[in-house]
């Protein structure tokens, strides 16, 4: 029998963990390295290298190199964020033929479940190297605010990776279970989780072997790249200054600063001030080169982050408000995800909660180690297996509805409710003589169904015509364990029922996800 | 299969078997006097017992689904027995043989509570607009604009007895204005 892993899929670099004598352990690879670029490199005739291979190409070879697919994964091609990642990547991204976003390399169009499974399947590689034994399934951690459409996706991702999916779980409740697992104090936990490209935060009570998500928040549109573009628009604006030029518009010069940006970042982790040095960003009007050469202090960068830094705490005020707490009541804070190594966001992260932040986890690997942990407990049956147990008592995310008449939203199961869970409504029909009912289902806090994201629909049909208010029909829905939701509606009078199961909001077909399945990928 | 795991089988097998006869107190294995930090102890100690991932490593998915069910209960009972404003409603339907807090139930307790306060009757944006300006005819004897009104509030929310019971009476007192109407001297002379 082989052994169950946990993947920490990040938009940046992936973790593979599993539970060794009762220990959580990052799997390394040959070389020792634990932390793998999320980067996935096509080659000629059809080759692909994934990993640190892939990212040493992204230098000679950047058109066929995917990088931050995670960001596209369960998106339309029209949606805001899609079009804002295709200014800053260089490998193509095209409409698929359902709306969805796909990647475009050598004239070639990917799902992103097939880039996002290519990672998955090197990470399951790495994990039977250093074990010598097969692994069976998985668990795969998503951002907590992730929908049901990203989350499906991440789904197929791993079956076209030939990984048995074991569950779907929240980045920030995993770093809770990492850090929790094993002791016994009582106490609330709020996790401060700050990415690349999103933020959570999620509130949990911890008793012993039980892990309890209280309310979690989170906002998709905010993370370390935020950071690094408010810190550009700052050199832009000393380098407009210095020299009157305007590369506002010229996407070159502009990436060449934001580079610089984000290497001053992260050298401002380390001193007090660095010296910014972007030679020939444009020619003057005298011909010669113009280039920045400007220095930056963390107070500086300090000045301009907080007003994201803020945004944050609003975000956190409000998972605070749904759990029913006040600040003072969180007992410890612990942060994960790259953003968080930075000293002023641990700073102002203190500040905000009025305790140090827990340090002693490492925020690179602390997320796949506790979906290691669950991924032990789903597969090892307590009585019979000596090493502790953890139960999850995870929540829903955002609120999930149905539309109404007038392009409303009837909220069916509101966010944060604890899973498995289900909720039922009766609803009359609206128009005399109606003889079929569609059921529109939806998931979002927007009032209005324009507001929200579209999970699926389908009809009832065979109602007796009758006037309008007359005729009953159920629409149940429920969720279970792993977060799947089912979708079931009833007419009253004659019991019969249609039903929906919510796995279709991912862009590919059960078939499509089939076909491309890699042939049992070796190492 | 070993001796634990025939035991939880059966233990989920039977627990299932009794749900449609379990109210909220007897899901949580509490007296229905138990204070309320009893409640979230007793939900902690049957998540642990009967959470659906216990059951996931024996890699059944009938007792699978089985516990998913038992758990969508205990989860239930628990949202209700934990809040005391809901704990009180659920406690006087379970006195009046309901088990569980619905859909049904609460909306019959919600229609009561409306009853008292029309004004907050209607449930969405669109049927609140009518039934105000409904509410506003109907104080101003204006009834032929109330019934007009209430219908299409009614087109938002049909289901709305309360809606329908105004538009009953709205109705009538048109018809009776109307009848007034026809025997006005006046308006007859103009035509």
């Amino acid at each position: 029998m082989g052994i169950a892993v946990g993947i920490d899929l990040g938009t940046s670099n992936s973790v593979v963990a599993t539970v060794l004598d009762g220990q959580a352990v990052v799997l390394a690879d040959a070389e020792g390295r634990s932390v793998h670029p999320s980067v996935v490199a096509f080659g000629y005739g059809h080759s692909v290298v994934v990993g640190h291979r892939a990212r040493q190409q992204l230098a000679y070879a950047p058109e066929n190199t995917v990088f931050s697919a995670k960001r596209l994964i369960g998106r339309r091609f029209q949606s805001e964020e899609v079009q804002r990642l295709r200014k800053h990547v260089s490998w193509g991204i095209a409409e698929g033929p359902r709306g969805d976003a796909r990647v475009r390399v050598q004239g070639r169009l990917y799902s992103v479940q097939e880039i996002s499974a290519h990672v998955l399947a090197h990470m399951k590689a790495i994990a039977e190297a250093a074990t010598g034994q097969a692994v069976d399934g998985a668990v795969i951690t998503v951002p907590a605010y992730f929908n049901d459409a990203q989350r499906q996706a991440t789904r197929d991702a791993a079956t076209i990776a030939g990984l048995d999916c074991l569950r779907i779980i929240n980045e920030p409740t995993a770093a809770a279970l990492a850090y929790g697992y094993g002791q016994s104090r009582r106490q609330h936990l709020a996790v401060y989780d700050l990415g690349g490209g999103t933020f959570d935060i999620s509130v949990l009570r911890l008793e012993g072997d039980l892990f309890e998500v209280v309310s979690t928040a989170g906002d998709t549109f905010l993370g370390g790249d935020d950071f690094d573009a408010v810190i550009c628009d700052h050199l832009i604006e000393i380098f407009r200054k210095q020299t009157g030029a305007d590369i506002r518009e010229n996407p070159a010069a502009r990436a060449k600063v934001l580079d610089a940006a984000e290497r001053a970042k992260r050298a401002l982790s380390q001193v007090n001030a660095v010296a910014v040095k972007v030679p020939g960003l444009v020619r003057g009007d005298d011909g010669n080169a113009l280039g920045l050469n400007t220095p930056l202090d963390q107070g500086t960068v300090q000045r301009l982050v907080m007003p994201l830094m803020q945004r944050t705490f609003a975000v956190v005020d409000e998972a605070l408000a749904q759990a029913g707490m006040a600040v003072s009541q969180i007992d410890h804070v612990l942060l994960v995800g790259g953003m968080t190594r930075f000293p002023l966001v641990r700073e102002a992260v203190g500040h905000y909660f009025g305790k140090t932040p827990i340090d002693h986890l490492n925020p690179d690997q602390v997320v796949a180690q506790g979906a290691a942990i669950q991924a032990w407990s789903l597969t090892q049956f307590a009585p019979s297996s000596g090493a502790p147990d953890a139960v999850l008592l995870d929540v829903t995310p955002q609120t999930l509805g149905i539309r109404t008449i007038g392009g409303f939203v009837e909220p069916l199961i509101p966010r944060n409710t604890t899973i498995p869970t289900e909720a039922s409504k009766v609803f009359h029909t609206a128009h005399d003589h109606q003889t079929e009912v569609r059921v529109v289902v939806c998931q979002g806090e927007g009032r209005n169904i324009a507001d929200n994201e579209l999970l699926g629909e389908f009809v009832l049909s065979g109602l007796r015509p009758a006037p309008r208010g007359e005729v009953k029909v159920t629409i149940s829905f429920a969720i279970d364990a792993d977060g799947i939701v089912r979708v079931v509606a009833r007419d009253e009078e004659t019991g019969h029922a249609v039903d929906l199961l919510i796995e279709a909001s991912s862009n590919l077909s059960r078939a499509e996800v089939e076909q491309m399945r890699f042939d049992d990928v070796g190492f | 299969m070993n001796d634990a795991r025939l035991r939880t089988l059966v233990e989920i097998q039977t627990l299932h078997g009794l749900l449609p006869e379990l109210d909220y107190y007897r899901a949580l294995l509490l007296d229905r006097g138990c204070d309320a930090d009893a409640v979230g102890e007793a939900f902690r100690r049957e998540s642990r017992r009967l959470h659906p991932d216990r059951v996931s490593a024996l890699r059944d998915e009938a007792a699978a689904a089985q516990a998913n069910d038992i758990f969508r209960l205990v989860n239930e009972a628990h949202r209700v027995l934990k809040d005391p404003e809901q704990r009180a409603r659920y406690d006087q339907l379970l006195a009046q043989g309901a088990l569980r807090m619905t859909d049904e139930a609460t909306a019959s307790a919600q229609a009561d509570k409306r009853a008292g306060d029309p004004e907050s009757a209607a449930t969405n944006p669109k049927s609140e607009k009518y039934w105000k300006l409904a509410l506003t005819d109907y104080k101003n004897k204006s009834w032929k604009a109330c019934v007009m009104n209430i219908q299409f509030a009614l087109t938002f929310e049909p289901g709305n007895e309360l809606f329908k019971e105004y538009l009953e009476k709205a109705t009538k007192e048109r018809d009776e204005a109307e009848k007034t109407k026809e025997q006005n001297p006046y308006k007859l002379r103009i035509m």
